[in-house]
C-alpha cells in the first residue's frame, strides 16, 4: 500500500496546531491539507476529496459534529477522525453512531494518528472496490 | 422529661420566661407550648365539668337541707298551734261548762284545775276573774286570790277578743309564765266573767328539743317585737331581745341563710308565725352538715383533678417530646440534604468549570506537542541541525506562547478557588464580571452567542466577598447560556451601573423565559426549570443566600420566549450579615 498516496484534509481553528501536525503528518509521507473551520472544509471537499479527515469538534460556526454528519452523508467514502481537546464519552459514542472512525484526545501521539490514519485508509479501500 | 415539665412549671410561674426560652431554644419553646395548649386543651373540660358538678352538688345539697328544716319547722309549729289550740278548747269548754258562780267557788275550781291538769301539761294555775279585773277565785301555787288586773294589757285585750294568749311575762310571781284567757258573756246580767290559765314556759321549750336538732343548733319562740319567749341555748335570755333583725313575716315558714350570726359563721335561720298565739318559732340551725358534704365531694373531685393533670401532662409531655424530636430529626436530615447539595451544586459548577478549562488547556498542550514534535523529527531527519535555527526559534517561540496561555488559564482557575473562602477584598465589578466570562468564551464563541458588554466605566470599585460574587455570577452566566434555545441566534447582554451606594449587575438573555406561576418559585431550594439531571435546583437557592447574606438583593423579570433578566445589587461596602 502507498502511503504516499494517502490524502488527509486537518480542520482545526486553532492555526498553529493544524500547521504543526500537517507539517509533520507531510514528513511521515502524507498529502496533507488544512482547513481552519467546518465551512472551510466541505467547501474543499468540493474541489479534492481526501481519503482521511481529521476533525476538530468544537470550532467558531460549524460544529465539528455537524461537519461529520454534511460528510458522511456527501461523501460517505472519505474516514473522518475525530481529534478533540474536550472530548467526553457521549461526543465519543455519537461520533461513532455518525459513522466516525475513531475518536482521539488532544494531545495525541503523532504516531498514534499516523497508525490510524492508514488504518483509516484501509478501512477506505477496503470498502470501496 | 422531667427537665421539660421543670420548664413547664417555671413558664406557669414566670410566662415571661417562655420568651426567653424561645430565643434560646426554638424546639424546647415549641415543646412547652404544645404541652401546655395540650394540657390546657384536656384539662380545662374537666376542670369546667368539675366545677359545675360541684356547685350543682352543693346547690341540690342545700336545697334539699332546707326543705328539711322546712318541713321539721312547719312540723313544729303545727304541735304548738295545736298545744295553744287544745289549752283555749279546754278553757272554753270548762267557761262554757260551769256557770261565774259554780267556778268562783274555790272547791269546785281545784276540783276543775285538777281534771284539767291531768289532761294537758303544763298547766301552772287556774283563776277566775270577774268583769272588774279582780280574781275572784284562784287553784294554784301562788297566792293571788283578789288580785286586780284591771290595769293589765292582758286583761283589755280579752275582753275585746274574748280569746287572749300572752306574750311571756313575769307577772306577780316573777318567773317566766304566759296566760290565756277566755271571756264568758253574762247577756242577762249585761256583764261578763274572765277564765284564765298560766302555763309554764318550760312546757314550751320542750318543743324546741323534740325537733331533734344537733348539740350547735338552736329552737326558740321570739313574739313580735323580737323579745325571745322561750329559752335561747346561744341568742339570749327569756325576755331579751334576738340580736339580729328577722325579715318581714311571710305565711308559712320562712328560710334564709345568714352568713354572720354572733355565734356561727354560716347559719340557716328558720322560722314561721304560729296561728293563734302572738309568737314566732325561729330556728338557728348551723349550716356544717351540709357544708360537710361537700368537703367530701372537693376532696374526691380535688383528687380526680389533681391525678387527672399530672397523667394528663405526662401523657402530653411524651406525645409533644416524641413530636418535637420528630420535627428536629426532619429538620435536620432537611438540612443535611440541603447541605449535600449544596456540596453537590458546587461540585457540579466546578466540573462544568473543569470541562472548560480542559478544553482550553488541551489546545496549547496539542500545539506545544506538535512543535516540540515537529523539532524532534527535524532533528531526526537533519544532518546539520544548526541549519534549521532560525525554524527552531520559532518553533520554539510558538511553544512559550501555549504554555503562556495555559499559565493564564491556571492562574485563572486558581485565583478563582482560592477566592471560594469568604473574604473580603477591594475589587472591581468589571473585572470580576471579565474573569467570570474567561471560563465561558469558548463556549459562547463555539456557540455563536452575541455577547454584549455594557459595563459602566465610572463604577466605583466595592468592598465585598469578590469569590461569592463570581459564583453568583457564574451560576446567573451558566443558566442564561442554558436557557439559550437552539436554532436561534443567542445573546446575552451584561450591564453594570451604580447608584445610591450600589453596584447593579443585570443579565438578560433571549432564551425560553420562565412562565410566571414558575417565577415565584425558582429561588426556592431543588427547584430546577432545566431538564431532568440538568440542573441540581440550588444555584439560584445559593446563589439568593449569598446575595442576602452580602446586603444585596437579587430580582428577576421574564417573559416565557422572550427572554429572562437578572438583576443584583450589592452594596459597595457590605458587611457580612
Amino acid at each position: 500500500m502507498k502511503q504516499a498516496g494517502i490524502k488527509v484534509l486537518i480542520v482545526d481553528d486553532e492555526v498553529a496546531l493544524a500547521n504543526t501536525l500537517a507539517q509533520r503528518l507531510k514528513m511521515r509521507d502524507l498529502q496533507v491539507e488544512t482547513a481552519y473551520n467546518g465551512e472551510e472544509a466541505l467547501s474543499r471537499l468540493k474541489q479534492e476529496e481526501p481519503d482521511v479527515m481529521v476533525l476538530d469538534l468544537r470550532m467558531p460556526g460549524m460544529q465539528g459534529m455537524d461537519v461529520l454528519k454534511e460528510v458522511k452523508k456527501t461523501h460517505p467514502h472519505i474516514q473522518v477522525i475525530i481529534l478533540t481537546g474536550h472530548g467526553t464519552d457521549k461526543e465519543e459514542e455519537e461520533a461513532k453512531i455518525l459513522g466516525g472512525f475513531c475518536f482521539l484526545k488532544k494531545p495525541a501521539e503523532i504516531e498514534t494518528l499516523a497508525a490510524k490514519i492508514k488504518g483509516a485508509f484501509s478501512e477506505k479501500c477496503a470498502k470501496t472496490p | 422529661m422531667i427537665q421539660t415539665i421543670r420548664d413547664i412549671f417555671r413558664v406557669i410561674r414566670h410566662p415571661g420566661d417562655l420568651f426567653s426560652i424561645s430565643a434560646a431554644d426554638p424546639y424546647k419553646s415549641l415543646k412547652i407550648r404544645v404541652v401546655l395548649l395540650d394540657a390546657i386543651l384536656s384539662l380545662l373540660p374537666l376542670v369546667i365539668v368539675v366545677t359545675i358538678s360541684y356547685f350543682w352538688f352543693q346547690s341540690i345539697l342545700k336545697e334539699d337541707y332546707r326543705s328539711q328544716i322546712k318541713w321539721q319547722i312547719e312540723n313544729t309549729k303545727q304541735s304548738l298551734d295545736f298545744f295553744i289550740e287544745e289549752r283555749v278548747s279546754g278553757l272554753r269548754f270548762i267557761a262554757s261548762t260551769f256557770t261565774y258562780e259554780q267556778l268562783s267557788d274555790r272547791k269546785t275550781l281545784a276540783n276543775v284545775f285538777l281534771k284539767f291538769k291531768r289532761e294537758v301539761s303544763g298547766l301552772v294555775d287556774l283563776g277566775v276573774i270577774d268583769s272588774n279585773g279582780i280574781q275572784q277565785a284562784y287553784v294554784g301555787p301562788y297566792k293571788l286570790e283578789g288580785k286586780d288586773y284591771s290595769n293589765h294589757d292582758w286583761f283589755d285585750e280579752v275582753t275585746v277578743r274574748n280569746v287572749y294568749v300572752s306574750d311571756v311575762f313575769m307577772g306577780y310571781r316573777k318567773l317566766p309564765h304566759f296566760a290565756i284567757a277566755v271571756k264568758r258573756e253574762l247577756p242577762e246580767q249585761g256583764t261578763f266573767w274572765i277564765l284564765r290559765a298560766t302555763i309554764d314556759v318550760e312546757t314550751l321549750s320542750k318543743f324546741a328539743s323534740a325537733m331533734n336538732l344537733g348539740a350547735e343548733d338552736d329552737a326558740f319562740l321570739i313574739n313580735k317585737e323580737g323579745v325571745i319567749q322561750t329559752p335561747s341555748q346561744f341568742h339570749g335570755n327569756v325576755l331579751g331581745k334576738l340580736t339580729f333583725p328577722l325579715p318581714g313575716s311571710q305565711q308559712g315558714v320562712t328560710v334564709h341563710e345568714i352568713t354572720e350570726s354572733p355565734h356561727h359563721e354560716c347559719t340557716i335561720c328558720g322560722y314561721a308565725e304560729l296561728k293563734n298565739s302572738p309568737w314566732i318559732l325561729v330556728a338557728m340551725i348551723q349550716s356544717a352538715p351540709y357544708l360537710k358534704i361537700p368537703r367530701i365531694f372537693k376532696n374526691e373531685l380535688l383528687f380526680i383533678i389533681i391525678i387527672s393533670t399530672i397523667i394528663g401532662i405526662i401523657v402530653v409531655t411524651r406525645i409533644a417530646n416524641t413530636l418535637v424530636n420528630r420535627i428536629q430529626e426532619a429538620e435536620k436530615e432537611r438540612e443535611d440534604a440541603i447541605a449535600q447539595s449544596e456540596h453537590a451544586s458546587k461540585l457540579a459548577s466546578v466540573g462544568r468549570l473543569a470541562s472548560g478549562v480542559a478544553h482550553e488547556i488541551n489546545n496549547p498542550l496539542a500545539i506545544i506537542n506538535e512543535k516540540a514534535g515537529l523539532i524532534k523529527d527535524i532533528l531526526e531527519v537533519s544532518e546539520d541541525p544548526s541549519k534549521n535555527r532560525e525554524k527552531f526559534l520559532g518553533l520554539i517561540n510558538s511553544i512559550f506562547d501555549s504554555v503562556s496561555r495555559c499559565r493564564t488559564i491556571t492562574h485563572r482557575l486558581l485565583g478563582f478557588s482560592r477566592r471560594m473562602d469568604t473574604a473580603h477584598e477591594l475589587f472591581d465589578m468589571n473585572d470580576a464580571i471579565r474573569e467570570v466570562l474567561g471560563f465561558l468564551e469558548k463556549e459562547i464563541m463555539f456557540r455563536n452567542i452575541r455577547l454584549e458588554l455594557v459595563l459602566a466605566e465610572d463604577l466605583p470599585r466595592l468592598m465585598s466577598d469578590k469569590g461569592q460574587i463570581q459564583q453568583v455570577l457564574l451560576n446567573i452566566f451558566n443558566n442564561a447560556l442554558d436557557a439559550l434555545l437552539e436554532g436561534k441566534e443567542g445573546a446575552i447582554t451584561i450591564t453594570t451601573d451604580s447608584k445610591d451606594q450600589k453596584i447593579r449587575v443585570s443579565v438578560s438573555d433571549n432564551g425560553h423565559g420562565i412562565p410566571k406561576d414558575k417565577l415565584k418559585k425558582i429561588f426556592e431550594p431543588f427547584y430546577s426549570t432545566k431538564e431532568k439531571g440538568k440542573g441540581t435546583g440550588l444555584g439560584l437557592f445559593i446563589s439568593y443566600g449569598i446575595i442576602k447574606k452580602l446586603g444585596g438583593n437579587i430580582l428577576v423579570e421574564s417573559e416565557a420566549t422572550k427572554g429572562t433578566k437578572f438583576t443584583i445589587e450589592i452594596p459597595t461596602t457590605s458587611t457580612s450579615q
